[in-house]
């Protein structure tokens, strides 16, 4: 079914038309929990997107391999594997890092957003696709995370990765690098997205009357009033 | 059916509202400009004690709110409704619950999240769950915690540069304020909650017009009144006294004028004797065992969110139903 | 059954490799993690006595102590990690002392889980520096609003009371434990 998109959609269907974050509302955990700054959003993201390039790219080349009645617990096992590596990885290399993601990383086991995918593109699609939609998907979470991250960072300590760009005159808001902050600012976020892409479905909506309209001149006015009142 | 564009237009403009639907003489537009009369004699205290400028905190906050009121209802396409007062009430009540000499750019912040988070966003009047110029002051107190928490002493006070609260008093230096100090409003503390007597002019006067329901602050101060003699026999030294937890910090004026939000608060009698005494439980908790030394703010807000379902519990029996299981 | 089959097979397949290809990372990754932390200690040793060169984990005291020299076997005093609760959460510290337990080199906040921008302020230079050439005896007083005036005074936080507190409780309680330990010869 999926064999008749553009590949180039697969990757970037991801980036907004499916955002994990702001249309799927997938993950919220990790969004929520390591946005206090740009810095953790950007190594979170880097760290999910691995972990989800890496399982997509396995479990749709054993995806024939694997029986349908154990396929949660082996994807389980295949992200896991990953997850471990990564933190082993970060432990080892990113010492400072890996203390400020703290508990966050072991918990992109359970990130819905990397079984999701596995579930519902890798383990039905090509290696080529699966990969694509992963990136997608990742690049995704990356921009979200990094928007999040900003905004409170911004705000909440007047730095942006780790440079002063608010003078000292602006007091900080703490309530933002607190956990409140990430609720107020993904939720008015969400609600922005959602009336922008309210006011582009109703434009849509409009001009798709407005064409029936011109086609169907010659039908009966009752017809038109129906379409009118949606 | 057969229905033309006009007739579902008709039945389009049908207002839709959530229950409970209650009438009587009171208009939205008089009930809060009385409220706003009760609340003159309290401003009159903070200007009396801390000095003409928190007039300029009030007229900020008071502004801001209204502004920010005017700016969604326009962008929601919404009949305005600013001249109900209800805006300026909520900034009003903000900024009495703001330290003197606050700042006022985030007493602006304040005011613009009181109204926009804590009221329109839920649809405006009526809709909002907690209480506007708390969930305004929750706001301030997480983001500047220093600033909101830091007492420049009044007038009339003897000593030091800053002052603390009776309550922070307390908390950390185990020093308890006079009564009657905190009684006529010579102690440190937010614009509006030092001064008792003030309160109690304008709240009395709420009860005997009718606007407040005495169940509200009657409850609450009978609670606080159980339980804090409660600890205070259980430890007399680490504990202070009831008539001290019911005259300092913000309590008289989260109960006058917080506790007793219509929007806010249960609309049943049973239900609001639960509310009162809940609110006073959670704050002699927050007071004697958190880490801050007031909680009235946090009290409220927490018992704002049983609100609902105080409601749904406290129906009262439908006259002439069947009492019983058995009968 | 033959799908039974097929399922413990591929399930044991997966974990046999998985397994494998984690203890070969672990392998490599174990003793950097190893190195890192050590570093840290180390980091940390040093930063509360600047004076030192080298240094030796003080055994069989209950507490974890390193005795610092200088050059030429000098000692110079003792490093303390101590914990112990904190307005949110534990807070874990390491203090420098002098020789005779009299004198605070330094403080170094190793973790705390406090609030941040205002107990986090603890782990500040403000306030850390202000225990440095501190005395410790009888105890560390906290003072509130006014400039330290004594040398075992230490100014708190505006707005971040219990933090502060918890700070100077915690180097107080380890410090009357390694006075116990003195007493009894142990360290």
């Amino acid at each position: 079914m999926a064999k008749h998109t553009p590949l180039s959609k697969e990757f970037l269907k991801g980036l907004w038309e499916q955002n994990p974050i702001f249309k799927q509302v997938l993950g919220m955990c990790p969004t929520l929990a390591v946005t206090v700054s740009a810095i953790n959003g950007i190594a979170m993201a880097l760290a999910t997107t691995f972990v989800l390039v890496m399982a997509s790219m396995l479990i749709s080349i054993i995806r024939k391999l694997i029986p349908n009645q154990v396929r949660i617990a082996a994807y389980i096992v295949i992200i896991a594997t990953f997850v471990t590596i990564v933190d082993l990885v970060m432990k080892a290399r990113f010492p400072v890092l890996s203390k400020a993601l703290g508990p966050f990383i072991p918990l992109i086991v359970v990130n819905c957003i990397i079984l999701g995918r596995q579930e519902a593109f890798a383990s039905k699609n090509t290696v080529f696709r699966s990969i694509l939609d992963a990136l997608g998907m990742g690049s995704g979470f990356f921009i979200a995370l990094i928007t999040l991250g900003g905004i409170r960072e911004i705000i909440g300590s007047r730095t942006f990765l780790s440079y002063q760009v608010l003078p000292n005159a602006f007091e900080p808001w703490l309530i933002m690098i607190l956990p409140a902050g990430a609720f107020l600012t993904l939720g008015l976020m969400l609600g922005f997205i959602n009336m922008y892409t309210d006011r582009k479905k109703n434009l849509e909506k409009e001009s798709l009357i407005d064409q029936y309209r011109n086609k169907t001149k010659s039908e009966s006015a009752g017809t038109v009033a129906a379409q009118e009142g949606i | 059916m057969a229905t033309t564009i006009s007739e579902a237009e008709k039945i389009n403009k049908l207002e839709l509202t959530t229950s409970p639907h209650l009438h009587n003489q009171w208009t939205t537009k008089k009930v809060m400009w009385m409220v706003l009369a009760a609340l003159v004699p309290s401003v009159i205290s903070a200007v009396l004690f801390f000095g003409v400028y928190q007039l300029l905190i009030i007229t900020t906050a008071v502004v801001f709110a209204v502004g920010t009121e005017y700016i969604v209802q326009t962008i929601r396409k919404k009949k305005l409704a600013i001249v109900d007062g209800s805006a300026a009430l909520t900034g009003l009540l903000l900024a009495l619950t703001l330290p003197p000499n606050f700042s006022l750019s985030a007493t602006a912040i304040g005011a613009v999240v009181a109204i926009g988070l804590g009221k329109q966003i839920f649809g405006g009047l009526g809709y909002n769950i907690f209480n506007p110029a708390l969930v305004g002051r929750a706001f301030l107190q997480a983001s500047f915690p220093v600033a909101i928490t830091t007492w420049s002493p009044n007038s009339f006070a003897v000593d030091g540069v800053t002052s603390a609260t009776p309550l922070a008093a307390f908390k950390f230096d185990k020093i308890t304020a006079g009564l009657s100090q905190m009684f006529f409003g010579n102690t440190g503390g937010s614009l509006g909650e030092t001064n008792a007597m003030a309160i109690l002019a304008g709240g009395i006067f709420l009860i005997v017009i009718g606007i407040v329901n005495w169940r509200i602050p009657v409850s609450m101060i009978i609670g606080i009144l159980v339980f804090g003699t409660l600890f205070y026999f259980i430890d007399p030294v680490k504990y202070p006294t009831p008539l001290f937890q019911l005259l300092s910090g913000g309590f008289l004026f989260g109960t006058f004028f917080m506790a007793t939000d219509w929007v806010t608060s249960p609309v049943t009698n049973k239900g609001m004797w639960i509310f009162g005494i809940g609110i006073s439980f959670v704050l002699v908790v927050i007071r004697l065992f958190g880490g801050l030394p007031e909680g009235v703010m946090y009290s409220i807000l927490f018992m704002n969110a049983f609100v609902p379902i105080i409601n749904r519990f406290t129906v009262p029996k439908i006259f002439g139903a069947v009492k019983g299981a058995a009968a | 059954m033959n799908t039974v089959v097929k399922m413990i097979l591929t399930l044991s397949s997966i974990g046999v490799i998985s397994g494998g290809l984690l203890s070969r990372v672990n392998n490599w990754a174990s003793p950097l993690i190893a190195a890192n932390l050590k570093a840290q200690t180390e980091e940390a040793i040093f930063n509360v006595q600047p004076a030192a060169k080298t240094y030796e984990l003080v055994k069989a005291s209950g507490v974890e102590v390193y005795k610092v020299f200088g050059d030429d076997k000098i000692p110079l005093g003792y490093s303390l990690v101590y914990s112990g609760n904190g307005f949110q959460g534990k807070i874990r510290l390491m203090v420098g002392l002098s020789p005779d337990l009299e004198k605070i080199t330094a403080l170094e906040i190793l973790e705390q889980i406090e609030t941040p921008g205002l107990g986090t302020k603890v782990t500040e230079d403000h306030f850390r520096n202000q225990f440095k050439k501190l005395e410790t005896s009888p105890m560390i007083i906290l003072v509130k609003g006014v400039e330290p005036s004594k040398p075992n005074e230490i100014q708190a936080i505006t707005g971040a009371t219990i933090s502060s507190k918890s700070v100077v409780a915690i180097v107080d309680d380890g410090i009357s434990i390694m006075r116990e330990l003195k007493k009894e010869g142990k360290i």
